[in-house]
């Protein structure tokens, strides 16, 4: 049986480091069974380049980044699973706990705040984080990636917002949460959307037509959180008249 | 007759960890052997299939490594888990269910041809 030596070892170990092979455990385990089956097939007047060269093609279809990458997916598949069940069940709990605190707070029943802050709890810190880590593997350009990341930090914005309103938050008394969210929306995630949308011509029309809708929805929105003191001032003088 | 890759792939993790059940530790090119031999060459199992599978099923708690130093390069022995021994008995009963729903089904589709 032929010996391969130290020097072949450390070829074959920086080879397959150069040809994409980045994992140290799949390292170890390749560069073993590439020389387990280089010492038991090689000859000892045989070339060992050669060999070995020929011994490597049979370890992939195109190139032997794709066992890297093979093994990557298996455990990110494990993860993924996991994840989108816990994003569906946090979809689902959110979905029913904002109806049972919309039926609370409607009925005036105790325990609407609970729920309310709950749901919005699961929504912005489970539900969309979760989504946006699963979904951003679909993506490929990090533009597009940080498209959808602003876009989640709107939804995490938009949600506390109205929690805040709702529970009567000192600070959204001032509507700063909802103005945090304009803002956003206005200087980072819609330009974000824009210029990602605009460049590609299948996507051209409907990025114009999404982002006036979001520049109409959010103008509306910036009226609503103006106007509300003002017209909270008018109330409070007409009552003090009265 | 060499059985196609699609056909194995499916089936991977099960002889691995029966493999692993019979033979107490295994190494990654002692694997592929052991099932060139007991298939007598009819099932080959690529490297490119094998340590992706390997690497799964040890992020998965089913298997642990021992290492063992020759010269300047590194073999992993792979053994099973308590957890792995039990997921070996769950994977072959399922396996064994599946060929014998396998069998029943493509009788049935043999006899209505």
């Amino acid at each position: 049986m032929y010996t391969l030596s130290d020097q072949q070892v450390e070829f074959i170990l920086k080879d397959i480091q150069q040809k994409g092979i980045h994992t140290e455990d799949l390292q170890q385990n390749l560069l073993d069974h590439i020389c387990c089956i280089l010492e038991t097939e090689m000859k000892a007047d045989d070339d060992f380049e050669r060999v070995y060269t020929l011994v490597l093609q049979r370890f992939y279809k195109n190139e032997l980044l794709e066992i890297e990458q093979e093994t990557q997916d298996l455990l990110t598949f494990k993860n993924f699973y996991f994840m989108k069940k816990v994003m569906i069940l946090s979809g689902l709990s959110t979905t029913g706990t904002f109806m049972l605190g919309s039926i609370c707070k409607v009925m005036h029943w105790p325990g609407a705040s609970f729920f309310f802050v709950l749901a919005i709890g699961l929504l912005s810190f489970l539900f969309l984080p979760l989504l946006f880590l699963l979904k951003q593997k679909e993506l490929k350009s990090l533009q597009e990636k940080l498209v959808l990341l602003s876009g989640v930090l709107v939804g995490m914005l938009y949600t506390v917002a109205v929690l805040a309103s709702v529970m009567h938050w000192t600070m959204a008394k001032s509507g700063t949460y909802w103005l945090l969210m304009i803002g956003f929306s206005f200087f980072v995630f819609i330009p974000l959307y824009f210029f990602n949308g605009i460049r590609k011509p299948e996507s051209k029309i409907n990025t114009i037509l999404v982002t006036c809708l979001m520049v109409i929805f959010m103008s509306l929105q910036f009226l609503m959180v103006s106007l509300k003191p003002d017209i909270q001032k008018q109330i409070t003088a007409i009552e003090a008249k009265q | 007759m060499l059985f196609s890759s699609e056909l194995i792939k499916g089936t991977l993790k099960t002889i691995v960890l029966k493999l692993l059940a019979d033979n107490k530790r295994m190494y990654g090119y002692e694997i592929t052997q052991k099932v060139k031999e007991l298939t007598r060459d009819r099932i080959l199992i690529t490297e490119g299939a094998l340590y992706p599978t390997l690497h799964a099923l040890e992020a998965d708690g089913l298997v642990v490594t021992e290492l063992e130093y020759i010269g300047k390069r590194v073999r992993k022995h792979y053994k099973l888990t308590p957890t792995g021994k039990s997921k070996t008995k769950e994977k072959v009963s399922e396996l064994i269910e599946f060929m014998q729903t396998m069998h029943v089904l493509l009788d049935i589709n043999l006899q209505t041809s």
